[in-house]
């Protein structure tokens, strides 16, 4: 019997594949990977086929994930920022589907791993370097010299400039911490189902308590697996706003 | 079928204000107290690893040169990180703040 909790975290490799004294093996990580990116392309495409006046249950969800991804990119960057509604609301939809099919029993969390969030997150500061360099040109370093007295600013450059490079790690270890934990919680309260189950006589009564927290903990996933998207979404739509407007929100 | 003007623009006035009500509703879920905590801590403990980090590959990189400073650059960028990660906080409380203070705006 199986009863470690991390057990659901190991990467396994599905298709043994080796390039070049590389490891490129297709594992389940893979596989919920193209899952997920299969299943968001055709919802997307498929629930606004019709194209409906008066939309249908699918129409109206994906209607309403687009409303709500262009609606918080223009409240926290504005009109301009709308340009990258296509990064934005990829990523999102990546990080929400991921998270919730993870949730599907005997699936595999992609996003609990520390390599997919530190990826995602390095991509959104790369777009964000990049973006800030193309639109202010060598202006974008202006973001780490806050209005100081010069001697100050001495200390103050390296302090910003660490609080910026901060930006890929909080992002990536809040959304697999999150998705990490929610996990390992629900495994432990299983491993404890299945412990007083076996343990026989009045025992095996009681392991319904844990069973019932499990449904709790369930929902509450659920909510965490939605939130740590729009987090991941609305950071994004952040550190952007900065790269395109420097000092000017503040 | 005739459409009287009067109820033409009361009926504009009720999509108006339906329009308004979404667009309140559609800003996003307010964050819980247990999202708030997650991100301030984050961001704290990042600055303070990715300070120390830093410290610890400038003496890496110096001692390959012949200069042993070790550990002179990872206790200051520790402390630089350390502050740096309140400088995080106080943005990301600042940025709740404005957040908030929006959202009240919008529905009074």
């Amino acid at each position: 019997m199986e009863l470690n909790p991390m057990e659901q975290f190991t990467v396994k490799p599905l298709v043994p594949l080796h390039l070049a004294g590389y490891d490129v093996s297709f594992t389940n990580q893979s596989l919920l990977m193209v899952t997920v990116v299969a299943a968001a392309a055709a919802f997307l495409t498929f629930a606004v086929k019709p194209g409906r006046l008066v939309p249908t249950r699918g129409q109206s969800m994906a209607e309403a994930s687009y409303e709500f991804v262009a609606n918080m990119i223009h409240s926290s960057t504005g009109e301009d920022g709308l340009k990258f509604f296509p990064f934005v609301f990829s990523l999102f939809m990546f990080v929400l589907l991921a998270n919730f099919f993870g949730m599907v029993p005997w699936s595999f969390t992609i996003t609990s791993q520390i390599a997919v969030t530190f990826a995602l997150a390095c991509l959104v500061v790369l777009t964000v370097i990049v973006v800030g360099f193309a639109k202010h040109g060598i202006g974008f370093l202006k973001l780490f010299v806050p209005h100081a007295p010069a001697p100050l600013l001495l200390l103050l450059v390296p302090i910003e400039v660490i609080s910026f490079l901060t930006r890929p790690i909080s992002l990536s270890v809040r959304l697999f911490a999150n998705m990490l934990a929610g996990h390992t919680m629900l495994a432990v309260f299983g491993g404890f189902v299945v412990a007083l189950g076996a343990a026989g006589g009045a025992l095996s009564l009681l392991s319904i308590a844990p069973m019932l927290l499990i449904v709790a903990i369930m929902l509450l996933e659920l909510l965490v697996a939605f939130l740590q998207a729009y987090v991941f979404a609305i950071l994004t739509c952040i550190y952007l706003n900065e790269a395109l407007h420097l000092h000017d929100a503040h | 079928m005739a459409q009287n003007p009067d109820e033409l623009r009361k009926l504009g006035q009720r999509l108006d204000e339906a329009q308004k009500r979404h667009a309140v509703r559609d800003t996003g879920p307010p964050p819980t107290q247990l999202g708030i905590a997650g991100r301030f801590s984050t961001e704290l403990v990042a600055a303070v690893v990715v300070g120390g980090g830093l410290g610890w590959g400038i003496d890496w990189l110096l001692g390959h040169f012949g200069y042993h400073t070790k550990p002179v650059f990872m206790l200051v960028f520790f402390v630089l990180g350390a502050a740096a990660g309140i400088r995080n906080v106080v943005r990301a409380a600042s940025e709740l703040n404005a957040a908030m203070a929006a959202e009240d705006d919008k529905e009074n």
